[in-house]
Formats: structure tokens, sequence, C-alpha cells
């Protein structure tokens, strides 16, 4: 009885803690990211695919930003997998269906730096919607295939996991459209599948190349006696290896094609001891070797795509390091040229359009490119925003500039805002290689330290891009020195004139990297099996320092104490010295009671800015097949750790992120996603806000002035989520508030930040700008459905001068308000619009109240208004003059527009009776009034302007032309603008005394006239009283 | 004894809480259709008009859409004492708006005309949809604006794509984006709805809408099944 009793209660408590509002990214929604590429540096491209019958609908998939679409061969793209991992191996269309597309996540451009997949997606309208119909647990597909002549035929080439042994490897077969698979080719736990073709003429032949591969954090293997060349007769059912002709085993990758024109003749590099170039023209029965340049069999794990024309056998394309083309089958090779552009190095896919086979996609390290020559030479869309950021930084100017480091392709800069929007041409590259940290030197702006691969870094005057190489060197007595792939070069938190960076020993500098003090032993564990790099690579050498290992990977000194500095290593050691460097004590066996595995990667290290003993750090042990999310807390200086973990947690981590304010606000970023908790910890949500759901989040920022959440993600370039004060201050007290309206900062007056040229971008990515003025806020617990909602400003007076349409959705909301009053009204009719009755004169510092009314209640908030003081052109004064200008001209507006009323109301009620007069002298009467008065109304607004580039100016567009000018200029109205004013009102008052004196002239005898024809009675005191009867 | 049961009944009504049965589309669609006022009520619908302003910069910009459901449309767009206007019937559809000088009204392209010839039916696509001889499918749920909303798509029998979003918490659509290939690219565009009331006459529309134009329409009058004159969905010059 008692038990059922206490089940119950816990169960209603469980019930009604459900019932409470949690916090989650919907509840920011209003925050939405901005994606600031670079497009002109874009990505590592994985997949394109395109559909035959209209050659201009084409699929993109990349390494780390997801799918992009375009239906107009590459003019626009659109992001359409952003709900979903973001790695993508391969993508497939049902060309007798081409809405039906296939995604194989887990890209298989097996590198260091390579992410994972979770499976295979379908969708059947073209990309709208998706579904994952299976193979979870292959992390990589290297390549997905429809049968040409059965929709429901499916092949499916999975490499499988790169880290680990694993049965889910091999060539999976669905002959149900994906919704069941069969493993049809499994080699062993080591060897997955990674090439599978058909022979379109007859689809029961199919080709197949298995691999056998294996990194370590340390080493990288590719080859062993599981790679092969197989063929089957029977549409998978039974395979035969194909030998004949190839070289002895063990072989690696095997990058092959076949001809779609005349489907027996063949073609394979395959990765042996001694790698060649393969041609077979019997269906693969018997093979012979053809000379090849370097390009065309170099780096074979890598550049894995070989493919010939689809109407031409003896075309052939060989995307690599650079793109090889052939005219002959493959015997001879030329190369692109770079007329035109560079054409980025690092080749991974290739689309021909078969409806004009001149045309050509390429996917490489860089981007996509197009060919309208059959691969002579490159156009680069410029409009994908798929760079690889492993780190950023920002600085304090204004607007900031953004630093960070990307897989293959340097080290940029941007600032976060522009005229016109961030678009390319703002980026600029300021060190090559690949990129990686990059610092701005917190008090030269001229000067930024960057790196390439290996701690080859450098200090960069950003003006000249002129570097000085400050690499430390070995000390006498010092082992040779352990670069990692990724070496942390990171300034100090609390003395910001500190530059660490870290080889398997710390180094500082203070003097901007000149000169450099060795500050710890070896904090690594310094396992030398661990360090055999130079035989990485398996068949084919491949050493470029992405292997290094037992090295330093993160530094951070902590914000409260220079001497107080956290190291973490690529092989699980966490070292902290709280004496500048003089003693150091490994941590590791204290996270590691939380079982953390040993060995693990420390990704990041937050010593908090709050708290002296306290430390997040973040781990990942990806590179031992785990791919859990590990992030863990010390409240003691790293003696005893506690995990913090969530449900909603997905990758493995790379970064956490304490606020600079809310010490409970707290940023994971992760493999698959950025999460936040408001709460410190114990609670957990996936950031959307315009961000993809799994993205590859790197490293994070904060910019303490503008209080913009900056990600370096690695495929989606660098995103920044403007001001996120929001998430600081939302209480659970709030959050149970059906309406809250809250309090605002004073608010700037200012028409934005920036101009506009009138020249928008022409096909380049453009990242946007932050809004630049302040916004209302108010949340929302529910959305908005059933009620009329809108804001209402009102001064100091009570006067209601703006009302400013409400935004309903639930959680936060921002509504912008332009701090301007309601527009005049302006004289009406004629024949084209006057814009200037969208325009008002910005209102005057001070007191101002804000109304939010949701049906009939209505919460108020006081704001404040002020001058923008550090615009030292317009002073406050200035402003005054101003305003009271651009009223004079908004009086001046509503005048004409009355007098203009007049003479349009006294021309409606002639012409309503001129066809009812039955005299002919009032008939005359009639037309002899109107006739003056429209002559006289065509001199007060444009009424004969018959297209846009016929400009016609009466007196209304004339007073627009100087209020236009006045109310949108952030100066004093000049000499001449006052003097116009004055000009103006005499035009309008001698138009008014024109109205009264035709008036005067024709009025009452019209009026006799009318009322002689008993059109209108005798007792009305003008022609307009009428108007009602 | 009593208290045990008292309890168990609290256990059961608090276990009933977690089991929420998923919805099937037909369920969805005819609640949404109750939600508007029931399917008679919507099927005795034939006309529509709809009075409002859309507001930019405080200014008003008044709209007022005439529908004849399934035949016709026009909306009249009046700034600055200029009017214009937009007709489309099943066959046809006209352009005029002369803010900035046009002076004749310029006809639609055919073939945009036809695929967009379905977003006539004023009663809703979703009603009796199988007879229409559209297909639609419940995609499941997604995030609009904060609001987990089901996810149904349409695809008209006039090739036209929408996808609907409906507020489960009401059953009112919140949102529609609706995609068209017909003037040779793809063009997707989204609507939202809000501001739903009960008309006099047991209709209930939103009164609210936005994706029509620069900013939100607010309607100020609904009128429904009053006669129109077939010369409104004529050009007049």
């Amino acid at each position: 009885m008692r038990k059922i009793h206490l089940f119950a209660i816990s169960l209603l408590v469980c019930a009604a803690s459900f019932a409470q509002t949690r916090v989650s990214s919907s509840t920011f929604g209003m925050m939405e990211a901005r994606w600031l590429g670079p497009g002109t540096m874009s990505g590592r491209i994985t997949a394109i695919e395109g559909v035959n019958a209209d050659g201009k609908t084409i699929y993109v998939g990349s390494a780390g930003g997801g799918v992009w679409k375009t239906t107009n061969a590459g003019a626009s793209f659109t992001p359409i997998f952003d709900k979903y991992c973001q790695s993508i191996g391969s993508i497939a269309i049902d060309q007798q269906n081409p809405n039906v597309v296939y995604v194989g996540t887990g890209e298989s451009n097996m590198r260091n730096s390579v992410s994972v997949g979770d499976g295979l997606y379908k969708s059947k309208d073209g990309g709208d919607n998706w579904t994952r119909i299976g193979l979870d647990s292959t992390e990589h597909i290297a390549k997905v295939i429809v049968d040409p002549k059965n929709s429901n035929t499916v092949y499916v080439a999975a490499p499988g996991p790169l880290w680990s042994d694993s049965k889910h490897r091999g060539l999976y077969k669905s002959a149900d459209g994906g919704k069941t698979w069969e493993k049809i080719l499994y080699i062993n736990e080591k060897a997955g599948c990674a090439d599978v073709a058909l022979d379109p003429s007859n689809p029961s032949i199919v080709y197949a190349t298995t691999w056998e591969f294996r990194r370590l954090p340390y080493l990288f293997n590719s080859g062993g006696q599981g790679s092969g060349v197989y063929k089957s007769l029977d549409g998978g059912k039974s395979w035969k290896e194909l030998t004949s002709g190839l070289p002895p085993k063990p072989f690696g990758r095997v990058a092959f094609a076949l001809a779609p024109s005349a489907p027996n003749n063949l073609l394979a590099i395959v990765e042996s001891r001694e790698t060649g170039l393969f041609i077979s023209q019997d269906g693969g029965e018997h093979w012979k070797q053809q000379s090849a340049p370097a390009n065309i069999v170099a780096r074979p794990f890598y550049f894995s795509v070989i493919k010939v024309d689809p109407f031409d056998a003896k075309r052939v394309y060989r995307p690599a390091f650079n793109f090889g083309y052939s005219d002959d089958g493959g015997f001879s090779f030329s190369e692109a040229s770079n007329d035109g552009g560079w054409l980025h190095s690092d080749h991974h896919a290739l689309w021909i359009n078969p409806k004009n086979t001149s045309q050509l996609y390429l996917g490489t390290d860089g981007g996509v490119y197009l060919s309208l020559d059959r691969g002579g030479t490159w156009l680069f869309l410029q409009n994908l925003p798929v760079g690889q950021f492993y780190h950023v930084a920002v600085d304090n100017l204004s607007p900031y500039r953004i630093y960070g480091g990307l897989q293959d392709n340097g080290t940029w800069t941007a600032p976060s805002s522009a005229p016109g929007g961030l678009s390319n041409g703002h980026w600029q590259a300021i060190y090559g290689g690949d990129g990686f940290w990059a610092q701005p030197d917190p008090a030269d702006p001229d000067i930024a330290y960057a790196e390439s691969q290996g701690g080859s870094a450098g200090r960069v005057n950003l003006k000249t891009l002129k570097t000085v190489n400050i690499q430390p060197q070995a000390g006498p007595g010092d082992e040779k020195l352990r670069w990692n792939w990724n070496t942390p070069l990171v300034t100090g938190m609390y003395n910001k004139g500190n530059l660490y960076i870290g080889a398997q020993y710390l180094y500082r500098s203070r003097d901007q990297g000149s000169n450099w003090t060795k500050i710890s032993p070896d904090l690594t564990t310094n396992d030398k099996k661990k360090q055999e790099q130079e035989n990485s690579g398996g068949l084919s050498a491949d050493n470029t320092s992405a292997e290094n290992h037992c090295t330093i990977f993160t530094i951070a000194e902590s914000p409260l104490d220079e001497n107080t500095i956290w190291v973490g290593t690529d092989d699980g050691n966490l070292q902290l010295t709280t004496n500048g460097g003089k003693d150091w004590t490994n941590l590791s066996a204290n996270y590691a009671k939380t079982g953390i595995p040993a060995q693990t990667w420390i990704s990041s290290i937050e010593p908090s800015l709050f708290d002296s003993n306290t430390v997040y750090i973040t781990l990942d042990n990806h590179m031992y097949g785990d791919h859990k999310t590990y992030l863990a807390k010390s409240a003691d200086k790293g003696r005893t750790w506690s995990r913090l973990s969530s449900p909603e947690f997905t990758g493995f981590a790379h970064k956490i992120k304490e606020d600079l304010v809310s010490k409970d606000l707290l940023f994971l970023g992760t493999e698959m996603g950025l999460f936040a908790t408001v709460d410190g910890g114990n609670n957990w949500f996936r950031m959307k806000n315009h961000i993809p759901d799994y993205s590859l989040v790197r490293d994070i920022k904060i910019q303490p002035v503008t209080n913009d959440l900056v990600l370096a993600t690695h495929g989606r370039g660098i995103i920044v989520v403007d001001d996120i004060s929001p998430m600081r201050h939302l209480s659970q007290d709030i959050i149970e508030k059906p309406v809250y309206l809250f309090e605002s900062n004073p608010i700037v007056l200012t028409s934005g930040k920036y101009g506009d040229a009138g020249f928008p971008g022409t096909g380049a990515w453009n990242g946007g700008n932050p809004p630049s003025v302040q916004s209302i806020e108010y949340y929302l617990k529910d959305r908005v459905s059933t009620e009329e909602m809108k804001i209402e400003i009102y001064d100091e007076s009570g006067k209601l001068i703006k009302t400013v349409p409400a935004t309903k959705r639930k959680g936060i909301n921002k509504v912008y308000w332009d701090l301007r009053m309601a527009a005049p009204k302006i004289a009406s009719g004629g024949s084209k619009a006057d814009f200037a009755a969208l325009v008002a004169p910005m209102v005057l510092p001070g007191p101002y109240t804000i109304k939010l009314k949701l049906g009939n209640a209505e919460y108020t908030q006081a704001i404040k208004l002020v001058h923008d003081s550090t615009n030292r052109h317009f002073t406050l004064k200035d402003r005054q003059v101003q305003y009271a200008t651009a009223m004079e001209l908004y009086h001046l507006h509503e005048r004409l527009a009355g007098t203009v009323d007049d003479i349009s109301g006294n021309q409606k009620i002639l012409a309503d009776n001129m066809g009812k007069v039955k005299g002919a002298r009032a008939r005359k009467l009639l037309e002899e009034y109107n006739g003056k008065l429209e002559a006289l109304r065509g001199s007060l607004l444009a009424t004969r302007q018959k297209s846009i580039f016929a400009d016609e100016q009466r007196l209304r567009e004339r007073i627009s032309d100087v209020y236009l000018a006045v109310c949108t200029q952030e100066a004093p109205p000049s000499n001449l603008q006052l003097e116009r004013v004055a000009v103006l009102k005499q035009e309008w008052q001698k138009a008014d005394e024109r109205n009264s004196l035709l008036k005067s002239q024709y009025e009452q005898k019209v009026k006799k006239e009318l009322i002689k024809e008993g059109l209108i009675k005798e007792n009305q005191s003008s022609l307009q009283s009428d108007k009602g009867n | 004894m009593k208290t045990r049961k008292m309890i168990l009944l609290a256990l059961l009504a608090s276990v009933s809480i977690f089991s929420v049965r998923a919805q099937s589309l037909d369920e969805i669609i005819d609640k949404y259709l109750v939600a508007l006022g029931g399917k008679d009520k919507l099927l005795a619908l034939n006309t529509a008009v709809l009075e409002g302003a859309m507001s930019i910069n405080g200014q008003n910009i008044q709209v007022k859409i005439t529908q004849a459901n399934n035949k016709a449309q026009r909306v009249d767009i009046t700034f600055g004492g200029i009017s214009g206007y937009i007709i489309q019937t099943r066959d046809s559809g006209w352009q005029y708006l002369p803010f900035q000088g046009q002076q004749k009204a310029e006809a639609m392209p055919e073939a945009v005309v036809k695929e967009t010839a379905d977003a006539l039916d004023i009663q809703s696509p979703l009603l009796n949809y199988k007879e229409k001889g559209h297909t639609v499918e419940l995609l499941g749920k997604e995030d609009v604006d904060g609001t987990e909303c089901f996810k149904i798509k349409l695809v008209s029998k006039s090739g036209l794509e929408q996808t609907i979003f409906i507020d489960p918490s009401n059953y009112y659509i919140i949102k529609t984006t609706t995609k068209s290939k017909a003037s040779g690219k793809e063009v997707v565009q989204s609507q939202t709805f809000s501001n739903y009331k009960k008309l006099d006459s047991g209709y209930i529309f939103p009164f609210s809408a936005s994706g029509f134009g620069p900013g939100e329409v607010t309607f100020t009058k609904i009128e429904v099944n009053k006669s129109l004159d077939p010369a409104l969905f004529k050009p007049t010059n």
C-alpha cells in the first residue's frame, strides 16, 4: 500500500515537473545566427550528383557542411540537410524518378580530421524531407548507387569505421528501395567496401573494390590482404576477385571506373607496393598496367575518383592533387590550366552533365568549380560557405575582427560586419598551409599570430602580410620537438601579453614570439611506441605531421592568475602549474576516476572566470573508436571531477566555453552540434538558432563588447549568433509568465551602422550584418494565435507616436523599431506613388513608454532614447535642428495633402455632377472650374508620369526631395536645405491661395447652378459638405 | 480501500499524461477543419472579401482581397491614393501595379496561372483532398518559431507543392510554404497566419498574415458569401 502511494506521488511529481516550462533552443529562437562563410574560400566537397534529365538540379555534399542543392546549375544553393549529420560521403539520385535522393553520411576521404556519419538517408521529394533508412553504424559511406533500370535496387559501399574494427562494413544491397538491407560482400572487420559500379547495359554485372585501412592517433595504414577488386555477374550473389594483370597483393585503396558507353572498358588506380594505373578492355578479366604521371597515381587513400565521359569512352577524368584528363582512354593525360583562376588542389568529386558533357562540376578541398570546356579551365562557385575552421579568435576593434584557420585553406580574417553585409571580398587570407589557431595581438592591431600544420607559426603584419617565423626550436638536451597537426598557439587570458605555444614542452613569449622561454618539462606520456610517424601511410608513405603524437594539444592560462596555467595533451595528460611553470602536476588520474578512459585527447580546458578553483574540460576519444561526449568539471582545481552529461549530447567534444557574464551559461561544441545550458550544466539543450543541428563545432568565443557568440565550425565556416545577452537574464520566474516585457538599456538613436552604396552582391556569399538598432524584447510562454498583438510607443506627454507590428513567436521575441515616428500624410493621387509617405523623422532623445498590447491585456515598460554621442559629425544640437527642419517639412507635406484633398474633393463633385447637369451654361461652368483645379493639381503633384524612367517633379516631389534628405541624414541641414524649406513653404502658400481664389470665383456660382438643377440642397455652405448626402 | 482506489486513479491519470497517441493524418485534418468552423460550414463557403492594411513604417497600405471559391481572386492594393490590382482566375491572370508609372495591366505567364489554379480553393485544399485529386502526406512534427507543429505536405492536382504547419494546441495553420516551378525556376515562399477570430457567420479566419508583401497584413473586416460582380475579375485597363 505504502509502496504504491509513494510511487503514485513520485509519478505525479514527475508529471508536474514535465509541466514546468523548459528552456530550449526555441526559447531563444529569435536569435538567428549569421553564416559568415567565407564563400571565397570554401571547404572540402565530397560528393556531387545532378539530375541527368535537366542538367541544372545538382546536389553537393561536403565534408562537414551537409548537402546543398541548386536548381539553377549553381547560380544559387540552398542547404537541405541541416537537421542531420553534416559529414557527407555519397549522394545518389534515382534517375528514373529524380525526386528520390539518397545521402550516405560519413565521408570516406580518410584523413586524420575526417568526421563520421550516422547512416543512410532517403528523400522522396528532392531533398525537402529526409528519413534515415539504416546502416547507422557504418560511420563512413563511400558510394551509393541506384540500379538505372530498377529503382528498388540500391547498393551502398561502406568502408566502415576508421578508428576501430567493425562488422559494419562491406557492400550492402537493398531490393526494396532501402527498406531492408543485405550485406552482399564482406571481407573482415578491418576491410570494408570502398567503391561499387554497375554495368549500365546489364546492371546484374557489379564491380566492387574492398579496402583494408586503419588509423591510430599516431599512425595511418592503407593496405592489406583485405583490399581487392571484385566482380559479380548475378547482382552480387556471387563474386569473383579480379587479379589477372593486376599487381601482387597487398592492395591499398583502388580508384575504379568503367566507361558507361563501352562498359567493358575499365580503369583502376591500384595502390600497392608499386601503385599504378591499370586498364582492362574485357570487363576486368585481364588488366594491363599503363604508365601514368605522378599526379594520376599519387595519394590513393585521399584521391579515389576516376571517371569516364558518359558517351565518349576515350575521355577519362582523374580528379586528384591536380585535375587530369585523357583523350585516349587513359593512355596519356593532360592537366587543367589555371587560366581564368587558380583551381584548388585535392579533388574528390566530379559530375559530368550528360546533357552537355563539356560542363563539369568538380569538388575540391576548397569548394566547387565549374568547367565549360571539359576540364581545361575552371570557374569557382563563390556561394558555398562550407569552410572547415579549426579555431577562431576575435579582437576588440569595432567592428571586431574574426581570425581563424581552415583545413587545407590557411588562415583568414574578416570584420564581423561591413557596409552591404559581410561578403567574400571582406575576407582576407593572412597565412598559408592548413590553418589552425590564429590570434590577434592584443596590443597591436597590425599584428596577428598564425600557423600551418605541425606548429609552423608566424607573426604576421596584417597590412603587408609579411611574416616572421616564430616557431620555437629545440634547445640543447631537448628531444626532437613534437608538434601536433593542430598545435595550440594561445594568448594569455590574464596577461594578454603572454603568447604560448606547445610542442611536448610548453613555451611562453612576452615579446610577440621573438624570443621564447621553455616553461615546462615534457608534459606528455612520451610513449615511444606512438612516435613512429615515419612509418605512417601503409603502402604509400603518408607523413604530413597529421599523425604527430605525444604532443600538447590545448593550453589555458587562468583568467584570474597569470601563474596558473593548464595544459592538455593528445595522450591524456592534464597538467597544471600554479607558479608560472616551475612545478607541474599531472591530474589525469583524477578525471579518470569519473570513468573517462586514459590516453583520451584533452580537447579544451576552460578555467572559470568567476572562481579560480573551477575548471571545465572536454575530452575526445574518437581516435580510439569511442564517440562519447566527455565533459567534466572540477571545483577544486582539478583534484576531483564530476561529469556533465545530457541525453541531448551527440558527438565527441571539442570545446567548452563559459559565458563572460553569467557563470551558469555554458556552451559545448561537439562533432555533432552546439549545446547550451543556462543552469550551470544541469539541463542542456541543442542550440538550433539557424545553426545546423549537427554542426561540427570546433571552437567557441564570446566577444565581450557585442556579446556575440562566435563559432568555428568544421564545415559551415564561421557562424555568429549576434548578442546572446537574452540568454543571461531568463530566470525560471520569467519563463513561467505568459508574457514578460524585458527592461531595456538606453537605446541609442541611430539609423544604423552602415549606409548602402546601392550595389547588391553578385552571386558571392554574403553573411549579412547584425541588426544595428537595439531591439524591444519580450517573452511569450506560448505563441499568440487568437489575439491581436502590437507595440505602441508613447512620448513623454503620453502621445502615441508609432505603432509597430509585434511578433508572436513562443520564447523571446525581438522587435525592431526604427526609432522614427509615424510617417506624414502625403498628398494622394497622381500618376506615381511618393515613397516619402513611408519615411518619418527620427524622434528626439528622451523618455518614452512602450506598451505591448495583446488582446485586452497591456504590458508597459519605460525606455530611454539617447543621442549617439559616438558620432562626432552629428551633435545633439545638430540633431535638434535636423528634427525641427524635418518636422517643418513633415507639416508642409501634411498641409499640401490638405490642399490636394480639398481640390480632389471638389473635382470629384464636379465630375459626379458633370453628367447630371442639363443646362449648357452650367456644364461649361463646371468644366471650367474643373479645368482650373486640374491645372492647379497638376502643379502640385506628378500627374503625367508614365514610367519610372520619366521623372516628373511637382511641389509634392520637390518637398519629398528635401524631406527625405533631411530625415535620413545624420547631419544638420545645410544652409541651402534650410533655405529650400522657406521656398517650398511659399510655393505651397501660393497654391493654397490659388485654391481659395478659385473657390471664391467659382464655388458660389457652381452651387447656384447645382441648386437650380436640384442636384444639391440650398443650405449647404460648401460643395464638399454635400458629400455625405 | 477507498484511498487506495483514489491513488490508483491518480496513478492512471498521471500515466495517461505520458501516453499521447500519435495522430493520423486524417484525424489531424478533421480537427483542423473543425477549428475552422467545420466541414459543412466550409463546404458552404463560396465567397470571401477581406479588407485590411499592411503597415509599413506606420503608414497603412490598404489591401482588399476578393475571392470566389475555385473561380477567381482579386487583390486590390491602395497606396498614396493610387490603386493597383492582381487578378487571377483558373485560366488567366493580370497584374496592374501603377505605383511607379505602369500604364496597363500585364498578363501572368500561362504556366504560372495553371500551376497556381488550385490555390483558388478557399474552402481549404485539405477539405476532401482525395476527391480533389491532391496528394497529402503527414511528415511528422517540426518546430515553427518555437511551436512544434504537425507538418503536412500537399501536392495539388495542378502540381503546386505546399507544406502546411498546424499548431497541435488549436489546430490552426500557422505557416505554409509554397514551392512553384512554373516560371522556369524554383521559387519558395512562406506565409504565416495568426490572430484567428470567429466571424458572426461562424467562420474562423486568421486576421493577420505575413509573407504576402512587405510587413504583416491585418484585416479589419471579413465578409463571406456575398454575391460578387464577375466584372471584378477582369482587368479594366
